[in-house]
């Protein structure tokens, strides 16, 4: 009963994002006991943004990136043209499943991708512009 | 075949090389320059399926215009009709080349892209987020089919992401 009193009282907190003592003291019934209820708020304290950042990397979400690696190959001949020297580029993407969903063992699959120049300039045009609106957003 | 019947076909033939798609198209046009030119569809099909194995194979080899024409005068075509073909060859080797090229093997080839970012409010556990998230979709090609795979990144592997991805794009830059 009184782990779960504990366990509720650290959610409340982090649920509501308290960051002040007063916030958290008041949370107590009135006759608690004092010295008590300031070792509980103290320990409280400390732990809040780790409790908290926790609780947002595990939040339900799409799959996330974990990892990613790039090589860049030439491509120099092939059943259709004996001589080529034509540059691409492998893109391998590790990507993470929503952990909600895994418990304690993450799935983590590899994309590989491989993108020609053409498509690796679109790519990086819509990359400019994503980075753009967000410093437009940022800025506002 | 008169040089001028033989200029009108060489043209169905490289309006064809370069539009490999428009299969109909051509079996339509090679018809019609049979009728008009009273030759016989089969025979001309023939005649037809032997001189495109000459581009093909010097598209291959990568063979220069000149090469092209000493085959074909080799291959017993007047010197007339093989320099009109090694002309029309030069002319439209660039566009053949990148059809060849584009035609080369690709792994898991990424299509499309789309993407957006919002701000996460609120969740089951933290009453007041205001993180932000940018989400990607990739249409990935596998084999024959399109895939479509969601990631989600935060700001700081954005920003890493786009860092990366311009060294890509100066390293490809500097070995074309």
């Amino acid at each position: 009963q009184l782990v779960s009193a504990l366990h509720n009282l650290t959610r409340h907190v982090v649920y509501r994002g308290l960051t002040g003592a007063e916030d958290i003291l008041c949370l107590f019934p009135e006759n608690f006991h004092q010295n008590l209820k300031n070792l509980l708020t103290k320990i409280i304290l400390e732990n809040i943004s780790a409790w908290r950042n926790e609780a947002q990397a595990s939040q339900i979400s799409l799959p996330r990136l974990v990892d990613m690696d790039w090589r860049v190959d030439i491509k120099t001949s092939s059943d259709s043209i004996v001589r080529m020297a034509v540059p691409t580029c492998l893109l391998q993407l590790k990507i993470q499943e929503d952990a909600a969903l895994c418990g304690n063992n993450p799935v983590v699959s590899a994309l590989t991708v491989e993108l020609s120049k053409e498509t690796l300039d679109t790519m990086l045009e819509g990359l400019g512009r994503i980075r753009d609106q967000l410093s437009a957003v940022a800025n506002k | 075949v008169s040089s001028q019947q033989f200029s009108e076909l060489t043209e169905v033939l490289f309006r064809f090389l370069t539009e490999p798609k428009e299969v109909e198209r051509f079996l339509t046009q090679l018809s019609d320059f049979a009728t008009m030119n009273k030759i016989s569809l089969g025979p001309l099909k023939n005649i037809v399926k032997s001189i495109l194995l000459v581009p093909n194979g010097a598209l291959k080899r990568n063979l220069s215009s000149e090469q092209v024409r000493a085959d074909f005068i080799a291959l017993g075509l007047s010197e007339e009709k093989a320099s009109y073909f090694a002309e029309q060859w030069k002319v439209n080797s660039p566009t053949l080349t990148r059809l060849a090229v584009g035609q080369t093997l690709m792994i898991n080839q990424l299509i499309d892209m789309e993407w957006k970012f919002g701000v996460t409010a609120g969740s089951s556990e933290l009453e007041k987020v205001g993180s932000i998230f940018l989400q990607l979709k990739l249409v990935v090609k596998k084999g024959t089919q399109l895939e479509n795979v969601y990631v989600e990144l935060t700001l700081p592997q954005f920003y890493s992401f786009l860092h990366e991805m311009e060294r890509v794009k100066t390293s490809l830059e500097s070995f074309s």
